[in-house]
Formats: structure tokens, sequence, C-alpha cells
């Protein structure tokens, strides 16, 4: 699904946690993957950290792990499809239960995914490309001291201030060339330039200290930035 | 015309593979020993001479050939001849823009009598700038070379990872010969466009491999081998990639691609 051609403007930091009973809103310490946090102050760690599902073909779960969720009453969800990846496939349970409860949600935020296997990291790189046919949401990777996230053709305006930001930041042409790539914000601006491997990739590019990166692209192009220690 | 290779062939105990060592900025794997030992040429690039220093504290004028304690008296004599040709831990040279490498590291080699040549140019990686400095060495030296192995480079920071990817597209313009690159439990290759023959029964392989079209769709891969064969299909992202795919038990995987294609494999534990 290609984008609208207004400029998308998006902070990539993790928000706050949804509100508690009362209003009164808490920041998350975890972000919890795949679920809503509510976290009552004074209550043990153990108590909150409950998925809402847990989804997959189950080859990796430890059998005490999955008895331990089914018995605390998180609904756990078989997806033995081989075609595709866990991840890609919670994604899609994830989207229709955010359509059921009619849930007003900005973004989704994925934790892990760009260490270990080589063919695991490719794996969630392939799940970004994949997964506008099954959300409208835009969603980040998170690991370490990484974060990816993917941006249409269009033009992106990113809001690089929130304070979280780390030093390094890059524009990764995966899948395809990138012919008319133009940014601003960056230490290396792009001016209608093209980015392929082969060619030019943008790796440990950094900011110009304005707090806005704009990039304008004419294919899918992989943005990945540092967050702070 | 078929190319034939053997990517895990680096990691045999025995055989007469010719290769070069490259060090990345990443903690190095217990692979490192063996490989270092038999390596025709050792270099470093930038934070990587920080990762080798620290591997070997305590044993970097030690033979070589002793690391790791546990072999056979065959395999010892093995390393015994090669590291007659080895100097011990030490890199023929450490090249890079040394941002990286700490002043005390870079000092010892210095002083060790390594080569340490200074690449500021900002417009390629120190890997990159490595390697052709390296193939400048192959040259000179006129050394007889199949493969370069290089160790690290895919876990850290995820945009050094791609740089990392992008190197093995920039290397033909640097070098005719191929580029391995591990870590940990993952290889990765870049396959040119045409045919070839991966030899995968030297018993190092792990259970899992795929063919990663980065740069671009692949319109045309046909594969032979796998658990999960591809007959003229295309491989992109965005409509297919293959990972967690696996062998046929036939020992040998043959792939034809009409565009680069990134074959990534398991080493085993």
């Amino acid at each position: 699904a290609s984008q609208p051609s207004a400029e998308r403007s998006i902070a990539l930091a993790p928000a706050a946690c949804a509100p508690l009973p009362g209003g009164s809103t808490r920041r998350c310490r975890r972000v919890i993957r795949y679920g809503a946090c509510l976290y009552p102050a004074g209550t043990s760690a153990s108590h909150c950290f409950l998925p809402e599902f847990i989804s997959g073909d189950f080859d990796s779960i430890r059998p005490e792990v999955r008895e331990y969720y089914t018995i605390k009453g998180c609904e756990i969800i078989s997806t033995p499809d081989q075609d595709h990846t866990d991840f890609t496939k919670c994604l899609d349970v994830l989207q229709k239960k955010i359509e059921e409860k009619d849930l007003q949600v900005d973004v989704i935020v994925t934790l892990g995914g760009l260490a270990g296997r080589f063919d695991q990291i490719m794996a969630s790189v392939s799940t970004l490309f994949q997964v506008t046919r099954i959300t409208p949401l835009p969603i980040i990777i998170m690991q370490e001291e990484s974060l990816i996230y993917l941006l249409q053709p269009g033009k992106h305006k990113l809001h690089v201030d929130t304070g979280m930001e780390g030093d390094w930041c890059g524009l990764i042409p995966v899948g395809q060339p990138c012919s008319q790539v133009t940014t601003t914000g960056l230490k290396w601006n792009l001016t209608n330039h093209m980015l392929s491997f082969g060619t030019l990739v943008s790796t440990s590019n950094t900011y110009d200290g304005s707090g806005i990166v704009t990039v304008e692209t004419d294919h899918p192009l992989l943005w990945t930035m540092a967050i702070k220690n």
C-alpha cells in the first residue's frame, strides 16, 4: 500500500503507558511486547507482566513457559503456517485484536529481531516489507542500541529530538535501489541521490542538530538509528 | 560456468586452503584460534585490533600453534608447521581511521613492528579499506590465496551490519577473491549472478541457511540441495526471502541467480 503524498510525521520514541483506572498514568520501565501494560504502583513485577496473547508455531517456547501463561489466562494462538515467520503472523493476530477492540493505536513497537542468527535478522527486515498488507500502522523494531523503521515511498519527517537518540543513523536501501533520495537534517545529506548496495549505502551518518530529519524516497528505504545508552 | 565453493572449508582442521584473515570490531568467537593459526596473512580493521589484543592477553607472543590447548598431537604438528610462518598473535597490519582502536593497543602493535596504515577516507568503511590494503599486500607478496575470511561484522550496530553487507557488494572492484564473513553462528557470502555449487558437507554446517536478495530483486532463482528449493522463482523483500531454510542431506547446494544474492548459513556450535 502506498503512503499518502503528504508528509508523515512521527516521533520514534516509545510512548507512555496506557492510563490506569482513575486516569493516572505511569511511565513503563519496560515496553511489553504485544500487550498493554497496566502497572499499578506497589505490586510485584511478575503480576503485571502478562501478555495479551502469545502466538507462533511454538517450536521455541519452553513447555513450562507455555503452561504458565496458559494458566494465567493469556490467549495462546497457534499459527503453524511455515510460509511466514512467527513475527509476521503475530502482527496479523495483533491487527485483528486492535480492530476487534476498536483501539486507537499510533505505532507497533517490536523488541528483538536485530541480533543473533543472520537469516532471522533479515527475516525481521522482510516482515517490515510485508506488514503493509497486514496493518496500516507504522512498525518500529528495537534491540540493544539499534532501531529500524521502513520508510515507504514519499516524504517523511522524523523528529529526532526526544533526547533518546544516540549518535549514529543511516539509510539502507534494502530490497532494491532507491534512485532518488533527498534528505535534510543529517550531517551527510543527499540530494536526488541514488542509494543502493554496490553504489552507496548511508551508514555511520549523524544529525546536524536541528532535531528534524526529512527523507524523500522513491522506493522503500530502511531508516536506522541509535538509541542512547 | 559454475563456481564451486566450500564456505566452511577454513574451519576444517586439516587441508590446503589458503586464506587471509580480517578481524573487525566485534567479539571474537571460539573458532578464531584455529582460523588465526592457518591464515597466510592477518589484518585488523581499526577496533578489530582491540578485540585481538584482548582475546590474546597473556599469550600474544606465545606460539600461536598451541591454542586452543586441547588438540590431538597430529593437529598440533599441523599447527606447528603453519605457525612457523606466523608471528604468534601479531597481525601483518592494522588499518583504519583509528577512531576505535585504543591508544595502548595501537602503541603495543606499533612497538611490535606491525604495520599501522591510516586509511582516513570517510566515504568508505574501515572494512572496505582494509580489504583494499590486503589485496595490495597479496599482490606485492605474490601470494596464492583462495578466500578472505572476515571475523565480525554481523552483530552490534544495525547500520554496521548493513555496512558489512554493503562491502561484499563493493569488494568485487577491489579483489577477485571470494570474501566470507563469520560471526557467532552465522556466515554470509555474496553469490554473484550465475551458477554456484556450494559444498556443505564439511561437518561444520549448522541447521539453517538462507538466500537474501539484499540489494535488489532476483527474479530468476533456481536451487537444488535445500529443503525448500526454488525453480525460476522471484526472491525479493516484499515477496519472498528464503530464511530458516535447511539442507536435503545431499551435501551440495546449487544456486543459480540473475542478480547478486546473499547466501547465509549456520556454523555448527
